[in-house]
């Protein structure tokens, strides 16, 4: 055959090798991955808190393996990120990926703004990486049916943060487990300026209160309906119980609108023997910590009522979905898919002394040395026999937290009857 | 008259139209882009923000008509009457202090000369700080332990520490003062400029007519500084009634709702609950209470006999 001259077939099969081109580069590109990842979370790219500095290390290893992508951070206050994220999905000008708080799920799932990720997730990542998940967190992620984000950063939420010097000034090594015997061992904790307890009294999305009142067990909320009973008898002891850390010196009756960033600070300055924390703050707390030795600085889950098992609410917390309106959810995908390998778990844990998402990694020396004292005991937590998640659907997500806090500070600041306080709140809940 | 003087007056009389016209087309033309960017800007979301109101708008999905329903929902509300009376505690608060404190500096700096300009140029600082950093500022000095600049001087005062922003009887009073601080400098500008304008011959003669200080103050400066005041009321009225920023960052509308404002509520509502709908009917009762205010002080001060000058 000539080169001049080409006959039939092999006119044929060069066409069949064009038409085939464009898919074969489809598939070294699906594979290499191309273009621009946006990302909205509450974390910088240039921040320097322990996960800041993971995130970005993480950010490095996927571009130098995928150099066709650029990743781009957006960070958003963290209340704003699931409300932006919506309303900039209806305009067309999503983000690719976005981290919002297990809570919001519901909510964002009826806009449509969250793509389905089992259409998404690679058949290696859903076979052996979900499974390898705690399936507490994983297991709430999928809303009828439907897997639309997954879970980051498994923790016990928020939780009891106390000084270990302050406990042995009276004696004791961790706080008490039951309210009847916290109650007054916050209030010998009491001394001079520093104050037994401290709860963020004014965060949207958290609500001490519940978190008392999860001392109950998980019965508190309705299966059916997501709700809890504002006014029934455990919220009326749980109130009790508020009136009483009041009464023993343990609460201040002036700090009341307190948020979860004010109680760190103070916190850290010394102000509280105990508090409520967010878990995965826990390097943060030891790294700022000014009046008191990073050392002293421990864990406990929170008390319950009765004979109950010791309460730890698993939520909200973090997840991480792709945008349903993205236009590159492979390499979006991807990003997301490379937050969750063995070795991303493991910086997670070793440089943020975070709970690794990989269970099986949790077989490393690492866990075993000192320094990963923490995340045993946050491991114990998750696996505790108190510990609860949120309904999948809470209602009124929006408003329930802002008037629960409102009705703690109620109880805190004044000495209106409990009932009037929780009958108020159930009222401006609708409920 | 003549022909010609006819002529004559009818050529002038339309030359003085062709220029008038000429004028106008010139004025709409410098003014024109301005015009279309305030009602694009401004007009064309208020009225956006008015048909909002009317329809039930919850986390950016729109569930319909609701006619006056939101509004007679908030006019129901306890909690948004309340809200209505801290916003006017807190701009009447403000204002009692900051006008007369702006008033005396502004008398200071005339003295001062030179250095009055000085002084005033750092006492406008905070007014040109972002009123989210102002509240991050005074969070830090009012930290009520020994971190805080203001918990150390009670500490050194052997004072324990105030819990000056989660006091339910603190809060306001506290945002009051950061309210003053943040912009009294900015009304002594103003009141200094309508200082400068009034006559000191007027001084002079009050002198020599054996007026007091006193007098002389109530009865020269006062009037003559009216157009000044009432700009100065004004824009004090409208920064304070619309105030949220720093009321999110110093005391997220509490202890115990005692620092939420309408505007605080309207953030709250439209921005926390995401009740789209009734924020938007929020705005514009705010919108209308400001408006009245700005009418009861041009009704009040216009009639000052400086207010024509």
């Amino acid at each position: 055959m000539s080169i001049g001259k080409l006959d039939r077939r092999t006119v044929l099969k060069l066409g069949a090798a064009s038409a085939l081109l464009p898919a074969l580069s489809g598939i070294a590109l699906a594979q290499g991955q191309s273009g621009t990842i946006r990302i909205w979370t509450f974390l910088s790219a240039e921040g320097q808190s322990p996960r800041e500095v993971v995130l970005r290390e993480l950010i490095e290893k996927f571009t130098a393996a995928n150099p066709g992508v650029s990743v781009v951070v957006e960070a958003q206050p963290f209340q704003e990120l699931e409300t932006k994220f919506v309303a900039a999905s209806a305009q067309n000008r999503a983000p690719d990926i976005i981290w919002m708080r297990d809570t919001f799920l519901d909510l964002v799932n009826q806009r449509g703004a969250l793509a389905n990720l089992d259409d998404e997730l690679s058949a290696g990542f859903q076979s052996d990486v979900i499974p390898d998940l705690y399936p507490v967190f994983a297991e709430k992620s999928v809303m009828d049916g439907v897997r639309t984000s997954l879970p980051l950063w498994p923790s016990p939420a928020q939780i009891l943060f106390y000084r270990k010097d302050a406990l042995a000034e009276i004696g004791l090594d961790a706080p008490p487990l039951t309210w009847e015997e916290f109650i007054p061992v916050a209030g010998k904790l009491t001394s001079g300026d520093r104050l037994g307890f401290g709860l963020p009294t004014n965060d949207n999305s958290v609500s001490a209160f519940i978190n008392m009142m999860t001392g109950f067990g998980p019965g508190i909320f309705d299966a059916a309906t997501g709700q809890f009973d504002v006014t029934g008898p455990e919220a009326v002891e749980t109130a009790n119980v508020v009136r009483q850390l009041v009464a023993a010196g343990a609460l201040s009756s002036t700090l009341l609108n307190a948020m979860g960033d004010d109680i760190q600070d103070q916190f850290a300055a010394g102000r509280f023997a105990i508090v409520q924390a967010f878990a995965p703050r826990f390097a943060q707390y030891k790294s700022i910590a000014a009046a008191y030795d990073p050392n002293d600085l421990a864990v406990s889950a929170w008390p319950a009522f009765g004979d109950r098992p010791p309460a730890v609410l698993l939520g909200p917390y973090w997840t991480v979905g792709v945008s349903a309106k993205s236009e590159n959810k492979a390499a979006a995908t991807a990003f997301v898919e490379a937050l969750y390998t063995p070795e991303a778990s493991m910086q997670w844990a070793e440089v943020a002394g975070l709970v690794p998402d990989r269970r099986s990694v949790q077989s490393d020396p690492f866990f075993s040395t000192p320094e990963a004292e923490s995340i045993a005991v946050f491991n114990a937590l998750l696996d505790a026999p108190g510990a609860l998640t949120f309904p999948p659907k809470l209602p009124d997500i929006t408003k329930v937290f802002p008037i629960m806090n409102t009705a703690l500070q109620e109880l805190i600041g004044t000495d209106e009857d409990v009932g009037a306080i929780l009958e108020r709140a159930k009222a401006t809940l609708g409920w | 008259m003549t022909t010609t003087a006819i002529e004559t007056s009818v050529d002038s009389s339309r030359a003085l139209h062709s220029v008038a016209r000429k004028t106008k087309i010139v004025g709409s033309a410098l003014v024109g882009p301005a015009l279309i960017l305030v009602v694009a800007i401004n007009v064309l979301p208020a009225f956006y923000g008015f048909y909002l109101s009317l329809r039930q708008v919850f986390f950016f999905a729109d569930e319909g008509y609701v006619g006056l329903q939101n509004y007679v929902d908030l006019f129901r509300d306890p909690f948004a009457w309340q809200a209505i009376g801290r916003s006017l505690v807190f701009t009447f608060g403000s204002l009692a202090i900051a006008v007369p404190l702006a008033l005396v500096s502004a008398m200071g700096i005339r003295r001062l000369g030179n250095w009055g300009s000085i002084l005033l140029t750092v006492l406008l600082v905070p007014w040109a700080m972002s009123p989210i950093v102002v509240a991050l500022l005074w969070k830090w000095i009012l930290v009520p332990s020994p971190g805080g600049l203001v918990g150390a001087i009670f500490a050194a005062s052997g004072v324990p520490p105030q819990d000056l922003l989660t006091d339910p009887v603190l809060a306001m009073p506290t945002l009051i003062l950061i309210g003053v601080w943040r912009n009294f400098a900015f009304a002594a500008i103003i009141l200094t400029g309508g200082l400068g304008q009034i006559p000191r011959d007027l001084y002079k003669a009050a002198a020599v007519d054996g007026l007091g200080a006193w007098e002389a103050f109530r009865k020269i400066t006062l009037p003559l500084l009216a157009p000044s005041l009432l700009i100065v009321i004004s824009m004090l009225t409208i920064s304070y009634f619309n105030e949220v920023q720093t009321i999110i960052g110093l005391t997220g509308g509490g202890p115990i709702r005692q620092t939420t404002t309408l505007g605080y509520l309207l953030y709250h509502t439209g921005f926390v609950e995401l009740d789209q709908g009734r924020g938007n009917a929020i705005a514009i009762v705010m919108f209308m209470i400001n408006m009245l205010l700005i009418a009861l002080y041009i009704k009040i001060l216009g009639k000052q006999p400086g207010a024509a000058a």
